[in-house]
């Protein structure tokens, strides 16, 4: 990437970062919790990105982490200031990838996907069946913060992700973890430890959606189970990274603002045929532009430095 | 070497692996001293290639042990082995095929027994073994764009570039052209040269072992059934026997 490509991300992430910092002051709540939303998305797909980006376990169950922070801040409501609760949640889902993430990242391809998404289920229906046997199918929260600190809290956790994302990719580590996705038994080979690597990539992309399932159950004054465990959480952040392309923190942020402004927009103007078009934009991607939008930018970047 | 002088660099002795009931290799024993370049010998599914995966610790042994430099090192993990000094290549190639060639490098340097832990360092240490191995013109390529003769050449480039003292060396030179392993030949002496390397080297390009190697161990299901000079495993009977399928006089 040449200077001036680097100039200009660099140049379009300022604005975008000035944009969403100044947003809460300028727009109606509508807007304000639409800009929580996207953010909320940047959060988890840069994070998924860590992990299954950078390493090819592609994890089919990110939203149990998401799950595991909003359960923690409901089941500790007002017994637990929030910052503490918050930051709870962030712990506990990095120290349940821990404890799973040995066992899971012994098998990889289509059984890595698999299980990821067996176990979020499982996580999900254990808590519904305890909830069930205690009797309290969903609870009400009252006295949650107002929208402007949720906002800027889910904010930070986004500029937060971002930043591991850029750091990961840009490090040493980073080095370790694409070689281990290239071929994992010739980057062993090569000195690089494999197992503690991808535990490491695991757990650290596992806290961040911790605390933004904590920062996003102050949102709804209600909390059912079944909609923090959501498996469309997973599904989406998936389609977001593919869209997107590419390895590094840029990916995400292209393909998780293409996937919300294009769903908003068809939400709005074609309710009906709403999930029809975005399948068929997703499939055509991949079908078409398996590098995502970061492979067409940096492919037409470089039909364009080449001299004719 | 700070170590005793009789201590050799890579000392196998008795090593043995099973895989179920299948015997792959049974009671081998060899030493390597530094310098050398020692040729392993054998027909298909002699247990030439178990035996490079049990000293790179790609497998663990079900008998025997493995030192180096007077070091136990059977049952370390391979990227242990590969920081004490020890790389190897695959008969298969596994080159990092969405990564450049010199991305390839980078990660053998920044991890391998020189753990160039700068980026910066590490490319120039990358890109001095690419020169020294003749591929600095395809050090922005991506792999998976390499010919075979190319990968080849890339398994050896990212072996060395983790500076190991020992390189194991499976077939490099299979299915390579003629005016191909010719290179590679002149390559690999005058990379062992420059860098004082030990090499082992399995091969089936008899003309290209005799070349190279000061001494070829023979494997034969599993065991090793003789030892010696270029010269005398030539005339060895139970080699020609094996190779030949019967005593030549």
């Amino acid at each position: 990437m040449g200077g001036a490509a680097t100039r200009g991300w660099l140049g379009a992430g300022i604005v975008g970062i000035a944009l969403l910092a100044a947003l809460p002051f300028f727009a109606n709540p509508y807007l304000v919790a639409t800009g929580l939303t996207l953010l909320m998305w940047l959060a988890l797909t840069q994070s998924w990105c860590v992990l299954s980006k950078m390493t090819g376990y592609v994890s089919l169950g990110h939203v149990v982490f998401y799950g595991i922070g909003a359960y923690l801040v409901v089941i500790t409501w007002q017994s637990w200031p929030l910052p503490l609760a918050i930051a709870a949640a962030g712990a506990l889902a990095a120290l349940f990838a821990v404890v799973i993430g040995l066992p899971v990242l012994r098998v990889r391809g289509p059984y890595f996907v698999i299980l990821t998404f067996g176990i979020a289920e499982l996580v999900k229906y254990s808590i519904l069946a305890g909830e069930a046997a205690s009797g309290t199918a969903s609870r009400i929260l009252f006295g949650a913060p107002d929208l402007l600190v949720i906002y800027f809290a889910m904010f930070a956790l986004a500029a937060a992700a971002t930043l591991l994302l850029v750091l990961v990719s840009r490090s040493r580590f980073g080095q370790g973890l694409r070689s281990l996705r290239e071929n994992e038994e010739a980057a062993e080979t090569l000195g690089v430890p494999v197992v503690r690597y991808k535990l490491l990539a695991f757990v650290l992309s596992a806290a961040i959606p911790g605390m933004v399932g904590a920062v996003m159950a102050l949102r709804s004054t209600y909390f059912v189970v079944g909609q923090v465990f959501d498996p469309m959480i997973s599904v989406t952040v998936i389609a977001m990274a593919l869209l997107g392309g590419g390895d590094d923190a840029r990916g995400p942020i292209l393909g998780t603002l293409f996937l919300f402004i294009v769903s908003e927009v068809l939400w709005v103007r074609a309710p009906l045929a709403y999930m029809l078009i975005l399948g068929a934009v997703l499939a055509g991607f991949v079908l078409l532009a398996p590098g995502g939008i970061l492979g067409i930018v940096d492919s037409a970047r470089a039909r364009r430095a080449r001299p004719a | 070497m700070s170590t005793s002088a009789a201590a050799p660099l890579l000392e196998v002795r008795d090593l043995g692996k099973r895989f179920g009931g299948l015997t792959a290799l049974a009671g081998v024993s060899f030493s390597v001293s530094a310098g050398e370049t020692i040729g392993v010998m054998g027909a298909n599914g002699a247990g030439k290639t178990t035996l490079f995966s049990l000293i790179a610790g790609n497998a663990r042994p079900s008998t025997g042990s493995i030192a180096l430099d007077g070091q136990r090192i059977d049952g370390l993990s391979p990227d242990k082995i590969c920081r004490l000094g020890v790389a190897r290549t695959f008969q298969i190639v596994k080159p990092f095929p969405g990564l450049t060639v010199l991305e390839n490098l980078r990660t053998a340097a920044m991890f391998g027994r020189v753990a160039l832990t700068d980026r910066g360092r590490a490319d120039r240490h990358a890109m001095a073994v690419l020169d020294e191995i003749g591929m600095t013109e395809l050090a922005a390529a991506p792999a998976f764009t390499l010919t075979l003769a190319a990968q080849k050449r890339l398994e050896v480039a990212r072996a060395i570039a983790t500076g190991a003292r020992i390189v194991l060396l499976d077939e490099v030179m299979a299915g390579l052209t003629g005016t191909e392993v010719a290179q590679m030949l002149e390559t690999l002496r005058r990379i062992r040269d420059s860098r004082g390397l030990t090499l082992v080297v399995i091969e089936h390009v008899m003309q290209a072992l005799m070349k190279l190697c000061t001494r070829i161990v023979v494997l034969h299901h599993g065991e090793r059934i003789a030892e010696g000079t270029p010269e005398a495993i030539g005339r060895d009977q139970r080699v020609l026997s094996v190779y030949f399928g019967a005593a030549t006089t």
